[in-house]
């Protein structure tokens, strides 16, 4: 008498322990890979909050630039720089130079 | 290997993990709340997230307020108790006196909170830091700064010490420019560099930066030439406004005294008032130009039209009008050039009784300009008693009704555009309003045109004349009213007009309160600060010259 054996119980052993070893080593590695991404993540935020501090001093220092600018351009400074170092006068005649 | 070593590998093992199990149940139901705070402690901290109040500036984009980092120093006095080296150390580390210092900390003693210096600057609180002085704390703040200082305080306002608007813009646009601090909770590694984002608590909220109506350069001249005059001629006080005939944008508004609000802790009060909309004068004859476009509309006067001011003077009941001098037959036009109060008070009385108000409430004397500026006031006038020839007489030439400069430049403004009244602003327009017609354009073309003869040698405001461009005003000088009446040595002198007169680029408004000595017209007073406020402006819009001087 001959026994007709299905497919599942004809596979044999070793092709279990592959499929198992393949599952342990794919969630090892998706491990790993998520625990370098974590890595990642935490080096980038790290990199992301110095931006940050970096974008605040910068934002301070226009701030104190353009206080600087207002200040060193007002329109004051320049009158007296116009009047007293470059012996400039408001023009007391009208003259067309060009038609 | 045999059974029972088996057993023991094995039954160690599950000791083990129940041993393990159990004292972590133990800590999570016992010690839970105080390891959790401890891991907390060492990891978890809040941080602020910085936002900056709105920045103001000018119409060409010139900075007129500005926040800046500054850092404020505090201490708990509760914290611990101060050695007199220590407080000594730490005044001289801030710059302050150590007994007021001292004497401080003793009185806060009780508190957790004190000031030790507010609002330092970073690289000054960096030294401070670097001392690594204990239980001293540094907070970041904000401090606002005016580049433009006294010339643009009026307009521009200023903050409190928490950033808050108080005055000016500052308080008119506070919705906008304000900025709120954000906070947030971050993870934190051994290094102290923040990690992860646990929570925002609070989102920042960044002000809105905001454009001014105001031309910096037009304010600058304008605030100069005030205070020149204020001081030449003595007097009290003096307010400019400059108008774009084209937009009713606000280009420059001055007041003299001014205040520096960069440094608030000398400035009296009085200072600080934005006089071109706070103060109500009798605008005196700046109106008449309003009362002569009454006679026109009504029909019975024409440009032709002859007055006989002679003898110089008359009564309306017991009331004296006159004139310097007897000037005789004179138009419509000489008698606004001439600033004749016979000849008004001839015109109003010839009108029906509501017309020159009519006229002055359709100029807008009667409203409020809204520029957007905060404590702004609207002047008084009434028609209560228009039966009264009197009172029809003296309102014509511009007493018995108040107004503020800023209103009465509104006014002028209408006479710019045609007849057209637009709404003044404070804050820049990108193009130009839709106006609401007030009178008729050619009536309106035709006072503008008897206004040209101000600064002629026969008008009221020679010292007005503009080289190079054709101006179209009227001077006004009125008496104050004092304790007895009207004060016969206290004046207001006005000068109001527009430039070029054949299509206005500027308004402009010169009020000069109490100017002493023997000039105090305000041809003498006023008119030489119209021209060369008009000068440099109109140069500085880039309007061409329209006649050329030999």
């Amino acid at each position: 008498m001959t026994r007709r054996r299905t497919v599942g119980q004809t596979r044999p052993t070793w092709q279990w322990i592959a499929v198992a070893g393949a599952i342990y080593v794919g969630i090892a590695a998706s491990g790993v890979c998520v625990a370098a991404v974590a890595q990642d993540v935490r080096g980038l935020f790290v990199a992301l909050a110095k931006n940050q501090g970096r974008q605040d001093e910068l934002l301070a220092q226009y701030s104190r630039l353009l206080i600087e600018r207002g200040t060193l351009s007002s329109y004051q400074n320049v009158d007296q720089a116009a009047e007293r170092q470059l012996a400039m006068r408001f023009p007391e005649t009208v003259e067309r130079i060009a038609p | 290997m045999s059974r029972w070593r088996h057993f023991m590998v094995v039954g160690t093992f599950i000791l083990m993990s129940l041993g393990l199990s159990g004292r972590m149940a133990y800590l999570n139901v016992t010690e839970r709340a105080f390891l959790q705070g401890q891991g907390d402690a060492r990891s978890l901290r809040y941080e602020t997230l910085a936002a900056n109040r709105g920045i103001i500036f000018d119409r060409n984009g010139e900075p007129l307020a500005v926040s800046t980092p500054v850092v404020s120093v505090w201490i708990d006095p509760t914290e611990k108790s101060r050695t007199a080296a220590e407080i000594t150390n730490l005044a001289r580390a801030v710059g302050v006196d150590p007994r007021e210092l001292g004497s401080k900390v003793e009185r806060y003693s009780q508190r957790e909170f004190m000031f030790v210096k507010r609002r330092i600057a970073p690289d000054e609180a960096e030294r401070v830091e670097k001392l690594h002085l204990e239980g001293v704390h540094f907070e970041r703040e904000y401090r606002r700064y005016y580049p433009a200082g006294e010339t643009a305080a009026h307009v521009v306002g200023i903050t409190n010490v928490d950033d808050e608007g108080q005055e000016g813009a500052e308080l008119a646009f506070e919705g906008a420019l304000k900025s709120v601090q954000g906070r947030k909770l971050v993870l934190k590694n051994g290094s102290k560099e923040s990690i992860k984002d646990v929570e925002y608590v609070t989102a920042p909220r960044f002000g809105k930066d905001l454009a001014l109506s105001l031309d910096l350069r037009l304010q600058f001249f304008a605030y100069r030439e005030l205070k020149s005059a204020v001081e030449d001629h003595h007097a009290k006080s003096g307010s400019v406004v400059i108008l774009d005939a084209h937009t009713g944008e606000i280009l420059a508004l001055v007041n003299d005294p001014s205040f520096n609000p960069n440094e608030l802790t000398r400035v009296a009060p009085d200072t600080r008032r934005n006089r071109a909309i706070t103060d109500l004068f009798e605008p005196g004859s700046t109106v008449k130009p309003l009362t002569v476009l009454a006679a026109l509309e009504s029909g019975r006067f024409n440009e032709e039209s002859v007055i006989d001011t002679a003898p110089g003077y008359m009564h309306v009941g017991r009331l004296l009008v006159r004139d310097p001098l007897n000037r005789g037959r004179l138009s419509l036009g000489d008698v606004l050039a001439r600033s004749s109060q016979v000849g008004i008070a001839k015109i109003a009385l010839a009108l029906d009784d509501r017309m020159v108000f009519d006229a002055f409430v359709r100029a807008g004397l009667s409203e409020m300009t809204s520029c957007g500026l905060p404590g702004e006031v609207v002047g008084k006038l009434s028609d209560s008693q228009l039966k009264n020839p009197i009172v029809r007489t003296t309102l014509a030439y511009g007493y018995g009704l108040t107004v503020t400069p800023l209103q009465l430049a509104q006014a002028y403004l209408m006479l710019a555009t045609g007849g057209v009244r637009l709404p003044v602003s404070i804050l820049r327009r990108d193009s130009a309003p839709t106006g609401q017609r007030a009178f008729d354009a050619q009536t309106v073309e035709t006072i503008v045109r008897m206004m040209k003869g101000v600064d002629s040698i026969h008008g009221t405001a020679p010292k007005a004349r503009v080289l190079g461009y054709e101006i179209a005003g009227k001077t006004g000088t009125a008496r104050k009213v004092g304790p007895n009446g009207y004060d016969e040595d206290r004046h207001i002198a006005f000068f109001a007009g527009m430039a070029p007169a054949a299509d206005p680029r500027v308004v402009v408004i010169v009020v000069i309160d109490e100017p002493q000595g023997d000039k105090i017209g305000g041809g003498d007073v006023a008119g030489p600060v119209f021209a060369r406020v008009v000068a440099r402006a109109l140069r500085v819009l880039n309007v061409e010259p329209e006649e050329v001087a030999s």
